[in-house]
């Protein structure tokens, strides 16, 4: 059942999840297309989140956003500082952006980097986990992980774990989505992008998720405004139809369709990479079990459920 | 006493099954096949063969290539179309897996599904003569003359008439068999055979072919009314075979004491399908997960290929196959299904035929066909038991009756 709407109001709109950013030009959604989607939300009764380019919306535009309750998702960079000061959520894209911004400690943000560029950058993490409420870190080439690197990786939690503890220890509970996340979840919270969460894009047309949009030439587009979202095969998105993901406990997975596809070409089939992070992030929440008391993450033998779901 | 089964092939499940696609070439233009791509321009270089050999050799150990035995499969369009490039590619085959002293080497199989055309060719006749031990080959002929001419027609142009090819290849049927005695054949039902399958097969058990196997297209082909007709045919070959005490020697595949049963969803849920377990390679030197993930294989999708002779195998696209299970890609009404046990499917027209680029979607095309073979196979056990009983034969059938094997694609 879906349960959130995402608009994307421009083609340049930021991106928050691993997918990449469209570049050129910008283009608005008209506001014919904004207003139908801001009514199909509210007569599907789904909440709504906005996702933002850098430069400022025509002022109509924030009046007709202003008409249903929502969430904004804008760039640290944006130039709509007004905009920038009630964002829900903020997003970082690259390590880079961190020197310049100035941190609202009561906003959720988003840190987009390259997995070296995270392997690397231990300090301005922890650095961040100092500033904020909630930060979820992004690796936008999920694809280049290699086994070599899940040493580095443990590591690198590991030693953000004790950030983390520190954090705790001085009475801030930041929620950090690689560490935190899985201790506080008691079941799988994925994106649940096409079950839970459609997208509409600036062509008036419904995607699983503003990643698809970028690939709206495969075909991935599931509607439009006149009839309405129309998925096909959509038990696919759900977790019992995932027969990796339905065995698993990583609950802090983003399960990402759009990674999913781009890998295995199926939507409910994790790659190697996604399974093997989210399975370091997992073991190495066990080390902050001492802050979470009553909470268990069991000790296990792989990080991979594919090598036990094939069998 | 005694009732014969079919068989389920050399090292069935045991082995790695790695296809060679060596032209999409084919003197034929059969009605039903499923390779809508065929082509005379797209054939393997000897350069691609001996690269993917070494690449699969290369990786003895790896998890892909690690089973007992394997099979090298050889398709086409038709496949002895490049006996030369065959033979070449068979004799490095050999050379190679004694000198890395490969296991494989023990347990090999060169495979093939012929349309018999040039089998009596000489360098066909030479290539079987070298390898004869390690040989498996199939020619199909689809049964009677009228039958077999109504799909398995010439490739001709504009003007030309249609041309059947029953006489080319039914004179091969005696050299053949007199080469590899006890040797199935494999027969491939669409709508328009469905009134003569019964005299098609009674036909080929005649040519000293004691083994028929024969399957309903998965395509999407059936008319109102096809089902009844075919459920029709079989019980008169039921009866044909049981009246004519024929079951003792000759073997018909529509026929098994385990179909039409409801299936457990926790221990009847395994796939049934190998595609992701075996690999194919094409004139590219591409790699598919089976043939049927080609390009020329596939009406409406995108190739799925899961890596080259170059780059190597892509793991993450043979995940899905890997864990894909009867349940998740069958529709509710396959898994209520009281009668679902032998209801096949072929996972490539699963991902052919799907609203989505998916091959967890289930193609129900064949449903009704399965049922009505439920019915006739139905009758065709109850009639025999009952026969087996009258005849004081029914409790040693029972006792030596061969275990049950399991099915697979």
């Amino acid at each position: 059942m879906i349960k959130y709407l995402i608009i994307q109001v421009d083609d340049t709109s930021v991106s928050y999840c691993h997918y990449p950013a469209l570049t050129g030009k910008p283009r608005l959604i008209s506001l014919d297309d904004l207003r139908a989607g801001i009514l199909w939300a509210m007569k599907e009764n789904v909440t709504v989140q906005f996702v933002y380019p850098s430069y400022r919306l025509p002022d109509e535009y924030h009046r007709v956003i202003e008409s249903i309750d929502h969430a904004d998702i804008v760039p640290a960079g944006c130039e709509d500082t007004g905009l920038l000061d009630k964002a829900d959520v903020i997003v970082l894209d690259g390590m880079s952006r961190i020197a310049s911004h100035t941190f609202r400690s009561n906003a959720a943000y988003v840190l987009r980097t390259s997995k070296e560029d995270l392997l690397t950058g231990r300090d301005a993490v922890a650095y961040l986990l100092d500033r904020v409420m909630r930060l979820n870190v992004v690796i936008t080439d999920v694809e280049t992980f290699t086994d070599d690197d899940t040493e580095r990786y443990g590591k690198l939690l590991g030693s953000l774990a004790e950030a983390v503890a520190e954090q705790y220890a001085a009475g801030r509970n930041v929620q950090f989505n690689l560490l935190t996340d899985r201790l506080m979840l008691d079941r799988m919270n994925n994106c649940n992008a096409g079950w839970e969460t459609i997208a509409l894009a600036p062509d008036g047309r419904f995607y699983p998720c503003p990643a698809f949009y970028g690939d709206a030439d495969k075909g991935y587009n599931i509607g439009d405004l006149h009839l309405g979202p129309d998925i096909k095969n959509p038990q696919l998105y759900r977790l019992d139809h995932a027969p990796i993901c339905r065995r698993c406990d990583a609950w802090q997975c983003r399960r990402c369709t759009w990674l999913n596809c781009r890998l295995t070409l199926e939507v409910n089939t994790p790659g190697h990479q996604q399974c093997i992070m989210t399975h370091v992030e997992r073991n190495a929440s066990r080390r902050l079990l001492p802050l979470f008391p009553g909470t268990e993450i069991p000790e296990i033998g792989y990080l991979d459920p594919f090598d036990i779901a094939k069998n | 006493m005694e009732i014969k089964e079919t068989d389920n092939g050399w090292q069935e499940g045991m082995a790695k099954s790695i296809t060679f696609i060596v032209t999409k070439d084919c003197q034929l233009a059969c009605k039903y096949c499923y390779l809508v791509g065929k082509n005379e321009k797209e054939r393997m270089s000897w350069e691609t063969a001996k690269a993917a050999i070494d690449y699969i050799l290369d990786r003895e150990h790896d998890e892909m290539f690690d089973t007992e035995s394997v099979i090298f499969d050889f398709i086409g369009g038709e496949p002895f179309l490049e006996i030369e490039l065959i033979d070449r590619i068979c004799d490095y085959l050999k050379v190679q897996m004694f000198s890395r002293n490969h296991h494989w080497f023990n347990s090999y199989r060169f495979s093939f599904s012929t349309n018999g055309i040039n089998y009596d060719s000489e360098p066909v006749q030479r290539f079987i003569g070298k390898n004869i031990g390690h040989l498996s080959i199939g020619i199909t002929i689809d049964g009677t003359r009228r039958k077999h001419d109504l799909n398995r027609v010439w490739k001709h142009s504009n003007g030309e008439a249609e041309r059947g090819s029953y006489d080319d290849v039914v004179r091969n049927i005696p050299l053949w068999l007199n080469q590899f005695p006890g040797s199935s054949t494999k027969v491939t039902i669409s709508s328009a055979d469905i009134p003569y399958i019964c005299e098609s097969v009674l036909h080929l058990y005649s040519l000293g072919i004691h083994e028929v196997n024969i399957n309903c297209v998965f395509e999407n082909v059936w008319n109102e009314g096809d089902d009844i007709a075919f459920e029709q045919q079989l019980m008169q070959l039921a009866d044909t075979i049981i009246d004519g005490d024929l079951y003792r020697d000759y073997a018909c595949s529509f026929f098994s004491e385990h179909i039409g049963k409801p299936l457990d969803p926790v221990n009847d849920n395994q796939n049934w399908c190998g595609a992701g377990r075996m690999l194919s390679i094409d004139s590219a030197g591409n790699f598919y997960p089976c043939t049927r993930f080609a390009q020329y294989s596939l009406r409406s999708k995108k190739a799925w290929m899961i890596g080259n002779i170059h780059d190597g195998i892509d793991k993450n696209r043979l995940r899905p196959f890997l864990t894909l299970d009867r349940l998740t890609q069958s529709p509710r009404e396959c898994i209520d299904c009281e009668v679902a046990s032998g209801c096949a499917w072929c996972q490539g027209e699963n991902y052919d035929a799907a609203d989505t680029p998916t091959i967890y979607q289930r193609a129900t095309a064949i449903c009704k066909m399965h049922k009505a073979r439920v019915r006739a196979n139905n009758y065709y056990w109850n009639k025999l038991y009952r026969k087996l009983e009258l005849e004081g034969n029914r409790e040693e059938y029972e006792k030596n009756k061969p275990a049950r094997k399991p099915e697979t694609c």
